[in-house]
């Protein structure tokens, strides 16, 4: 039995070999299927990881095989990948394989499985692909924990401009889902129930806590988020190289571009590699790194710089010989040496680089900002070098640099020093010039003098010495200190000679002299005047040579216009010189300025030559003189004016232009040009050609018109302005005679008005008496002539009058008015009137015949207010007061009037219109009308007052009282001859 | 709710600060707190509850950096996310029956235990900022709360109360495991200075009204016909 046992175990041992030998050698294909399959899941990386074996193999056995693997997601039917992967298989060889999925895996379950395929060359049969594996599953599911709601990839870490897939995972299985990147929603595409996936592209940095994604159930409170970490693309290092100050340690620099440090990812990190040693050292800083340099003299090095973060690694390199890349250090402790006024010495010193080694130094000397002077000094340790041709009292900078001499690579870094060299004495007198003037008599002169250029005062002057010597006394000095910024003086001489001596003094010494010679004498100004002309450079002033010894000449002027102080201004010019161009940048257009040229003798005298004046450049005049208009006639007036000065304008004046505008129609006079004003109007226009001229008569005019006149004068470049014409209206020509009339005539008669006035009383006595007077009547001398004592005139006053009989004559008229009006007065108009006479001197009241008026007028209303007075008649009563009383308001009008006349004359307590003197016969008066009237003596001749009686008084209508009494009145002076 | 982005600077939080070393030179002056013999507690409780005010006012700013920093929808005004991992935190919220039972030492206790473990959490988060500024603004603010820790520490000294003494092995820690989600650190760290602000807007309360209580009934007067005079 036991022989059975072990002859079957030896024919399966042979057939089994015998099996594998044909395999072998046959090259048989056998299905080596894929054993042991493991499936991980990496969330990290959203990485599965696939482990396997094939068993089958013989020992010692490798092929060459062809794994094919399928990956399905939710379901084994939904096949998302196949891969072929190849490799070299050994026997129970655990093999490795990772797919990286987009989506992340924690969002859905994958299924993987696999089947062989021998691809070996030594089996020259094609394979056939063994059976598959069975399905494997890989769910990341499982492991998340009870939440609501899951948001992946966790704290994903990507480079900007990538494509991220983000999923959610809901346990709650609602459709309101809403996701958000950076608080704007998002939209995605739902994958399962519970699963929606959102595709980002080409993300970008946002913050360095990284972007922020996360989903939410609407009004529900649960929330789920990741943190997507968007890194910036790490950057190739740029500008990359390394260089030695002191041959001991390298320094490389660069470029490290934009920071890719996130709080997920630190920044990047550098490392500096060297091939040729081996070494390599991790960079401390981004942007520099420092390499020790090795003690055997290795001159050539290879550096690779290595910039890695978290995503990517970059690289650069350089290739170099140590001393070839020697950048000295900054030299230092320059300073100056034994500065003198045009000499210094510069020292500084230098850092050692090696043994023995040179540095090629520049040093550059600056004035003002600019290189003036380079040097090349070659130097161990330090420098020197001493500088020259300096100018005193400047300001300059030294600076220095230094290079490796045995290979040029850089120059080191600039070190700098200022220093002022010292002063020296002035090199040169001041330019000094004069001025005389009389001064209350005296001749003073004043002198100018320029402040020296920098470059001959040579340090800062402190003041000017003036002496003055007095030629004709030569013991006489006079020295005056001036101290600096003054730029002139003033001297009052006599009539002697002086020279002075004008030196400008610094704390060194003083400079050279400058000699002028002046007398007190004034100057001859009767020279030659001329123009000159002015050009963009200035005034191009020329003048005669002065034939004799003159050493020199001055032009001087003044900078500013005429109408301001003068600034004045001078240039020496050599002795050969007849001409220069005096240019100035105050210099103005239209501003005249004048130029004295003075020749100098060898006694340092100057003496005026020439007188030039000129302009810039002309303008025309900006103002037209005032014109006085003269002697108007019908037929010409004249023009004047003489103020205009021609020295004070724009321009040299050339003449005048008189515009005369004619009356409408008219013609110019042959002596006017006719031209056209800018306003189109039509104007006759005379030119005066000589700029003295000022006086102009302007003839052949029509009289009684209206001319317009402009007087303006004119330059090279143009005449002044037109814009205000004078008007003036030409006198009628008759009128002039007219009045050579008249005038006369109108005195005559006033005169002849004025005696007459004068005269006036004799000639009313000789003409025109007021009454004949016999005295002086002219029949006197006539009877006087005849001689007849006999003959006399009687006078009135000797008569004495009986009696005057009165006769009422009616009219005609009066009665028919005083029958259309009866009154109860009427009757008694018929009866004459019996009146006595007074006498008529005044003041008469003695007894005698009596005249009694009876003016019946008043019977009733006036005899009520009337009061007996004596009141003499006067003769000279007016009877034509009393005419035109023929209305009551007439009548009243005249009492009043009169009454106010006479309340001067009447006493105060009687001042009720007491008028027409009217004697009151108690015996004759109306006694039915005035019973209480108390009995007057009859001898007593009275005149009765007679008042106005108001119209309410009176009893009977007041109109035909009046009438009447008016009538009456006008009827007794009428008859009172 | 926790301020939006565009806060007050931390020049104003500076100003604040001086403000508030002159209202605390000045506190003597009070005629209310200025009592002569024994002061009691009553200016610790003041100071306390001055300084509560003044770190609301620079929380205030510092948040909206803070939150800005983090990004939507951390900074946004309605945000209002579950308090996921946020549990640890000592809650600053309470029901206000349960509030007023608190006793004195219980009151101040809480507080003190609230804002140790506070300080801690805020450290944590001071160590994770990237940016120096808001590193500086942090640390200004954690010396400020550690006043504040001190200032309790006072008037529980003051009134007699001993410190309460942390169990060993419960030191709080702020280091997320690996499970512990940038996203949910983010949460955490709203949750946090959203916590302080509740807690400094509670001890306001507490000591306003620790110091109502301890105060005597004639200043009490004094101030309130102060407060009419305005």
């Amino acid at each position: 039995m036991a022989v059975f046992a072990v002859f079957q175990t030896t024919f399966l041992l042979a057939l089994l070999s015998l099996r594998t030998y044909e395999s072998e050698v046959l090259s048989e294909p056998l299905p080596l299927t894929p054993e042991s399959l493991k499936v991980s899941v990496n969330s990290t990386c959203q990485c599965l990881h696939l482990q396997w074996t094939v068993h089958s193999l013989a020992y010692h056995q490798e092929l060459k095989m062809v794994f094919q693997i399928q990956i399905s997601r939710f379901k084994t039917s939904n096949i998302i990948w196949v891969e072929n992967y190849s490799t070299t298989v050994k026997r129970n060889q655990v093999l490795h394989w990772s797919w990286e999925s987009e989506l992340p895996l924690e969002c859905a379950a994958h299924f993987i499985r696999m089947r062989s395929m021998v691809d070996d060359a030594r089996i020259p049969k094609p394979g056939f692909w063994s059976n598959w594996s069975s399905w494997e599953e890989a769910d990341a599911q499982n492991m998340l924990g009870h939440d609501p709601l899951f948001v992946f990839p966790k704290d994903k870490l990507v480079e900007e401009g990538s494509n991220v897939t983000i999923c959610y995972v809901s346990r709650i299985h609602q459709d309101n889902i809403s996701c958000y990147l950076e608080g704007v929603q998002i939209y995605g595409e739902q994958l399962d129930r519970s699963v929606s996936a959102f595709e980002l592209k080409n993300v970008s940095f946002i913050r360095e806590k990284g972007t922020n994604v996360f989903c939410k159930v609407d009004q529900g409170g649960v929330l789920g988020g990741i943190v997507l970490f968007v890194s910036k693309v790490l950057e190739e290092p740029k500008d990359f190289s390394c260089e030695t100050q002191d041959l001991k340690t390298l320094t490389c620099t660069w470029d490290p571009g934009s920071d890719t440090g996130l709080t997920k990812q630190p920044s990047q990190s550098y490392t500096l590699f060297e091939s040729f040693s081996g070494k390599k050292t991790l960079c401390k800083h981004r942007n520099w790194c420092d390499w020790q340099v090795a003690q055997d003299s290795q001159e050539t090095y290879n550096f690779t710089l290595l910039a890695e973060n978290y995503l990517r690694k970059r690289s650069v390199s350089i290739l170099f010989n140590l001393t070839q890349r020697v950048h000295p250090m900054t030299p230092y402790n320059l300073l100056p040496k034994n500065v003198g006024a045009t000499k210094a010495t510069m020292t500084w010193k230098v850092h050692s680089i090696g043994n023995n080694s040179t540095l090629l130094c520049q040093l550059e000397l600056l004035a003002e900002g600019k290189v003036i002077q380079q040097s090349n000094v070659s130097i161990k340790v330090n420098g020197e070098y001493l500088l020259s041709e300096l100018e005193p009292d400047t300001e300059y900078v030294a600076r220095v640099r230094c290079a490796y001499t045995n290979h040029f690579w850089k120059w080191s870094e600039l070190i700098s020093q200022k220093f002022n060299t010292a002063e020296a004495a002035p090199s040169e007198a001041p330019d000094v010039w004069r001025n005389l003037k009389m001064v209350s008599g005296h001749p003073t002169v004043s002198l100018f003098w320029k402040p020296l250029s920098k470059v001959h005062a040579n340090g800062k002057i402190l003041f000017y010495n003036v002496i003055v010597e007095n030629l004709d006394k030569p013991s006489r000095f006079e020295v005056l200190s001036i101290p600096a910024p003054a730029s002139s003086t003033e001297l009052t001489l006599d009539q002697c000679s002086y020279q002075i001596h004008v030196t400008a003094h610094n704390s060194v010494g003083p400079s050279p002299a400058s000699v002028i010679v002046v007398s007190g004498d004034p100057e001859n100004e009767e020279v030659e005047k001329g123009r000159v002309n002015g050009t963009e450079d200035g005034f191009s002033v020329s003048w005669k040579p002065q034939s004799g010894d003159a050493t020199g000449y001055v032009v001087e002027w003044c900078d500013g216009p005429q109408d301001l102080p003068c600034v004045l201004q001078w240039k020496n010019l050599g002795p050969n010189t007849t001409s220069t161009v005096i240019s100035s940048g105050d210099f103005r257009p239209g501003v005249r300025y004048n130029f004295r040229i003075y020749g100098i003798s060898t006694k340092r005298m100057a003496h005026l030559l020439e007188k030039k004046a000129g302009y810039l450049e002309e303008l025309a005049p900006s103002d037209n003189p005032q014109v006085v208009m003269s002697k108007l006639t019908s037929h010409s007036f004249t023009l004047s004016w003489k103020d205009y000065s021609t020295e004070s304008q724009p321009g040299f004046i050339q003449g005048y232009h008189v515009y005369l505008k004619p009356k409408a129609g008219e013609q110019c006079h042959p002596a006017f040009e006719k031209t056209v004003l800018p306003e189109d109007s039509v104007c006759c226009k005379y030119t005066i050609d000589n700029p003295e001229q000022k006086t102009f008569v302007v003839e052949n005019l029509q009289p009684e018109s209206v001319y317009e006149f402009i007087v303006t004068p004119y330059t090279s470049v143009g005449e002044g302005p037109l814009d205000a014409f004078t008007k003036v209206t030409t006198p009628d020509e008759y009128s002039h005679t007219l009045i050579h009339i008249i005038l006369p005539m109108i005195f005559c008669i006033l005169i002849v008005m004025i005696i007459c006035y004068l005269k006036s009383q004799w000639l009313k006595e000789k003409c025109y008496p007021d009454s004949p007077n016999p005295y002086k009547s002219s029949v006197l001398s006539l009877i006087k002539s005849k001689e007849n004592p006999h003959l006399t005139i009687m006078y009135v006053n000797d008569c004495v009058p009986d009696a005057i009989e009165v006769i009422n004559k009616p009219e005609g008229s009066k009665i028919q008015f005083l029958g259309t009006r009866k009154s109860p007065t009427e009757t008694e108009f018929t009866k004459p009137a019996c009146l006595y006479l007074l006498p008529t001197e005044k003041n008469y009241s003695g007894p005698g015949p009596c005249i009694c008026f009876e003016n019946f007028t008043y019977n009733q209303a006036a005899s009520d207010f009337a009061s007996c007075g004596h009141f003499p008649v006067t003769p000279q009563a007016p009877p034509h007061q009393l005419g035109p009383l023929t209305s009551p308001e007439n009548l009243l009008k005249a009492l009043e009037q009169n009454y106010m006349n006479s309340l001067g004359e009447i006493p105060a307590g009687e001042a009720n219109l007491n008028y027409v003197s009217q004697l009151a016969s108690p015996t004759s008066g109306d006694k039915d009308s005035l019973p209480t009237n108390p009995p007057e003596p009859a001898l007593c001749s009275e005149y009765k007052m007679q008042t106005a009686i108001p119209l309410g008084l009176a009893s009977a209508p007041p109109s035909e009282n009046s009438s009447l009494s008016s009538t009456t009145l006008l009827g007794q002076g009428e008859h009172c001859r | 709710m926790l301020p939006a982005a565009g806060e007050p600077a931390a020049g104003d939080s500076w100003g604040m600060l001086a403000c508030l070393c002159t209202v605390l030179w000045h506190l003597p002056a009070v005629p209310a707190l200025n009592r002569t013999g024994d002061p009691g507690p009553g200016p610790s409780i003041q100071k306390t509850y001055d300084l509560t005010r003044y770190l609301e006012h620079q929380l205030r700013s510092l948040a909206g950096t803070y939150l800005n920093y983090l990004g939507p929808p951390f900074n946004e005004p309605d945000f209002n996310p579950p308090r996921l991992g946020a549990e640890t935190l000592p809650r600053a919220t309470v029901n206000l029956e349960v509030w007023r039972s608190l006793n004195d030492r219980l009151r101040l206790t809480q507080n003190y235990e609230a804002y140790s473990h506070l300080l801690c959490y805020l450290r944590g988060l001071n160590r994770q900022a990237a940016t120096a500024e808001l590193r500086r603004s942090l640390a200004h603010f954690c010396t400020s709360l550690q006043g504040l820790l001190g200032s309790i520490a006072g008037v529980m000294a003051a009134l007699g109360y001993p410190l309460p003494q942390p169990l060993p092995g419960t030191e709080p820690t702020w280091t997320p495991g690996p499970a512990h989600s940038d996203f949910l650190q983010k949460m955490d760290d709203f949750w946090l200075l959203k916590e302080l602000q509740t807690w400094l807007w509670r001890s306001a309360k507490d000591f306003n009204r620790l110091k109502k209580k301890m105060q005597p009934p004639a200043a009490a007067v004094t101030l309130h016909l102060e407060a009419h005079g305005f």
